[in-house]
């Protein structure tokens, strides 16, 4: 059986099931599974290279002592849960971990992670910080070592045609993804925000073609659905990593409708096509890493690097943004000021939600989210 | 935390007290050419200041000035404005005395009045950052150039091999080196275009050929304090990196290290150390708080002081051919990314960045010190605002305990009071000479 043939239910937006699902899927196929963390590293090169990638997530809330051994109590919330769990041996379905530089805390974490509990394949991507012509050359040329270093662990040569191919299947994805996105803009969505945030996740940790299959499924499922009545408020989250969809429901269940998001699962990495270009590797820097709107990424001083927020914004005709920071995130809270400041002057409100990955306590966060939302 | 609980640093060396008059002698021509309407520029650690120099570009150091806010004990006026206009307490306290001052320099037109230096930092024409140390750099000089002065940025974006990837490696090599030339060349074309200046590559190796010789003194002092007792405690050395940053390439930074080179040996020779007698040799991990340097005058009078700090450590990565200058400067940050590589991959391998100045914790590299400078444990501070240099100390706590070598690890912050604790931290500085002693006794080493 091949990884085709799996049938899409017995995938879901639950990263829990899914892990039990790529355990029985790397059993199956016998290739080995790849774990990421963000994606300026491309999972279609670790695809192509006939390995599965697999996008690292926490467990928001969990208990993170089993971290303290290791890494101190003043750093990311998000680092030390995947910390936690990597040092309790959750991780053991993994062959290999590729880590992005992508933050300071994500970058240490690598060094951490492979000293302490050393994996058959490591690899942390390098990226800099500029857009400037040799910072875009310097993330191509990455883009090679990386390609190669994969080549040397599974021995899978990855010719250009062959990471062409892979990049037009997850494109094929995104081309689902942009329809149910497109039906976040009726008024109000038939789906709901969590609805499609958990498909997201899901597409993460999943093959690609086991998520297209949930893909079609889900679509033609979201198609016999029916309007229905009434008006919420139109709500976009915006901020840190969000892998789990708990603000989601929050916001639903305090009366909002979360029609559009800017976090690196979400629509940072479905929303656009990679390009398909002569030389695949000019498509996905420019995807990756040109087109990525990660804070980490220093797109010069001015609002104006804003501006592809406020277009989402009005494409999806939102009312307001809540903000989602966890704990010492630098790129994002840094941005803040900034960012409240530029959507104001363009009347758009704001509410910030600072959280140290656990959303809890649940019930303060639905009080000021329902407060938020009276606004509307 | 009480005010009244600061103590400013007493310290051991006459050439370091007399930076009290030097100094101020320098602000003061910084200051005169200010009036004049010179371009100014304010610029991030990582900026070659050799550079600056050979542009005539007059610069301030944010970074700096935050050390200063932060021992005048202004800081905590300047970060609560900045956390008030939306800035979290957890973000960098110097990135935030910025940010607050900043924002009281543009409501009032003139520096706040709080400020250390006579006009502040002065408005800057220009801002120059870089990578190099930490990802807060990134959106610091962003954030001011977006708030507050809509000033040209230009910030530099070093990047080094990880630890798993042989930086002896031909096309690795080339790989990061070429980033490094071409990053270094998008720098000099800012530079000449915001100064209308073309850079004279002349003057530069005459200024990098000063500079070097500057920092063989201060790398050679620096080795003399692996003397028994020690000649030269952290008050000094602390103070002793503030030339760097302003008169490095300067004759006078030369004459200030050779006379600093000059004393230390001569104590050496002497015998003369930082205390009557010396119960404990130590190596500081982290950025001192700056707001309490007298911790450090505490610590001897109980006999302990500090023989190494892994931070500002220049090392001595800037040993290169200087026939090309701008090769030699590309040269010395690549030379040390890969002695940091081939010290530290064993230990922490995420610091081999050389953007990161706590990579002296590699484990060879801390048997080393911990031999050659004859210590006996090791003091961290966990700054809660900067991880850059914090985070991996509790790695380090790991290694020394496999080595034999107590450990403590302290919170509080590098610029910003508030997080001071004094009669906890002073409690825990006592608790843990007892478990130095115990340890020298051949006892079990207290987990601190």
């Amino acid at each position: 059986m091949t990884v085709n043939d799996q049938p899409a239910n017995n995938v879901n937006g639950s990263t829990e099931l899914n892990e039990d699902e790529i355990r029985r899927i790397k059993t199956k196929t016998g290739k080995p599974v790849i774990g990421y963390i963000c994606c300026f590293a491309p999972p279609e090169i670790i695809s192509a290279a006939g390995a599965i990638p697999y996008r690292i997530t926490g467990k928001p809330g969990k208990d993170t002592s089993s971290a303290d051994a290791y890494s101190e109590p003043y750093g990311c919330t998000y680092v030390r849960n995947i910390l936690a769990r990597a040092v309790e041996g959750k991780y053991d379905f993994l062959d290999g971990l590729v880590i992005s530089h992508s933050c300071d805390m994500v970058q240490r974490l690598y060094g951490i992670w492979t000293y302490y509990h050393p994996l058959p394949y490591s690899y942390l991507f390098n990226v800099p910080h500029q857009l400037t012509p040799w910072a875009q050359r310097f993330y191509k040329r990455e883009l090679g070592f990386f390609r190669e270093s994969l080549e040397k662990f599974t021995g899978q040569d990855v010719p250009d045609q062959k990471l062409s191919n892979e990049i037009i299947s997850y494109n094929k994805n995104r081309d689902i993804i942009r329809r149910l996105l497109k039906q976040r803009k009726e008024k109000p969505p038939r789906l709901e925000g969590s609805e499609i945030f958990e498909l997201l996740l899901a597409g993460g940790t999943l093959p690609v073609d086991s998520f297209n299959r949930l893909l079609s499924e889900k679509e033609v499922q979201f198609a016999s659905r029916r309007p229905v009545n009434g008006n919420k408020p139109r709500i976009m989250i915006w901020g840190s990593i969000i892998d789990d969809p708990a603000l989601f429901k929050i916001i639903e269940e305090a009366g909002g409708a979360v029609v559009a998001d800017d976090t690196c699962i979400g629509f940072r990495v479905w929303e656009k096509d990679i390009p398909v270009t002569a030389d695949p590797y000019d498509g996905l820097t420019e995807h990756y890493f040109v087109n990525f709107q990660c804070p980490r990424t220093d797109r010069g001083p001015g609002i104006k690097r804003f501006d592809y927020l406020l277009e989402r914004a009005r494409e999806y005709d939102v009312d307001g943004i809540v903000g989602y920071c966890i704990s010492f995130c630098d790129p994002h809270k840094f941005d803040y000021p900034d960012l409240r400041d530029y959507l104001k002057k363009e009347g758009l409100p704001m509410l910030l939600i600072d959280d140290n990955y656990s959303f809890e306590p649940e019930e303060a966060i639905k009080t000021r989210l329902q407060a938020f939302l009276e606004m509307f | 935390m009480s005010h009244s609980e600061m103590s400013r640093a007493i310290r051991h060396l006459e050439t370091t007290r007399k930076m009290k008059d030097m100094l101020p002698r320098f602000f003061m021509r910084m200051m005169e050419r200010r009036f004049s309407n010179e371009p100014l520029a304010w610029c991030m650690v990582g900026v070659p200041p050799e550079l600056l120099k050979a542009f005539d570009l007059l610069f301030e150091w944010p970074e700096n000035f935050g050390t200063m806010c932060a021992s005048r004990l202004v800081a905590p006026k300047f970060i609560e404005v900045a956390e008030g206009d939306g800035y979290s307490p957890e973000l960098c306290s110097y990135v935030t005395n910025t940010m607050g001052y900043c924002k009281l320099f543009k409501e009032t037109g003139e520096a706040p009045e709080e400020s250390p230096l006579p006009g502040g930092m002065g408005t800057p024409a220009m801002l120059l950052g870089s990578g190099f140390i930490c990802e807060p750099r990134w959106k610091w000089f962003q954030s001011v150039a977006t708030r507050f002065f809509n000033v040209p940025v230009y910030s530099s974006d070093p990047l080094a091999p990880p630890w798993d990837i042989d930086p002896h490696n031909p096309r690795i090599e080339e790989h990061y080196l070429t980033l490094l030339r071409e990053d270094l060349a998008g720098q000099i074309e800012f530079l000449e275009k915001q100064t209308g200046k073309k850079l004279d590559l002349n003057m530069l190796r005459d200024i990098l050929s000063l500079s070097h010789e500057a920092l063989g003194y201060w790398r050679d002092t620096l080795a003399l304090r692996k003397a028994v007792p020690t000649p030269m405690g952290s008050t000094d050395y602390f103070h002793a990196i503030i030339p760097q940053m302003y008169l490095v390439g300067d004759q006078e930074a030369v004459d200030f290290y050779r006379e600093m080179y000059e004393e230390v040996k001569d104590r050496v020779e002497r015998g003369v150390g930082i205390v009557e007698e010396e119960k404990y040799r130590f190596i500081w991990f982290g950025l001192p708080p700056w707001f309490n340097m007298g911790i450090f005058n505490y610590l001897e009078s109980f006999g302990a002081v500090f023989a190494y700090e892994s931070t500002y450590n220049v090392g001595d990565f800037f040993d290169v051919d200087l026939s090309d200058p701008l090769e030699a400067i590309v040269r010395r940050t690549w030379q040390r990314a890969v002695k940091m590589h081939d010290y530290g991959s064993e230990a922490m391998p995420e610091l081999c960045n050389p953007a990161v100045f706590g990579g002296f914790v590699g484990s060879s590299l801390l048997d080393e010190l911990v031999d050659d400078f004859s210590l006996n444990g090791a003091i961290m501070h966990l700054t809660r605002s900067c991880r850059a240099v914090s985070f991996g100390e509790i790695h380090t706590k790991n290694r020394l305990a496999k080595a034999g070598v107590p450990s403590l690890v302290f919170e509080s912050d590098m610029a910003d009071p508030r997080l001071w604790s004094d009669a906890q931290i002073k409690t825990r500085l006592q608790a843990f000479l007892e478990t130095v002693d115990r340890a020298k006794e051949g006892g079990k080493i207290n987990d601190s």
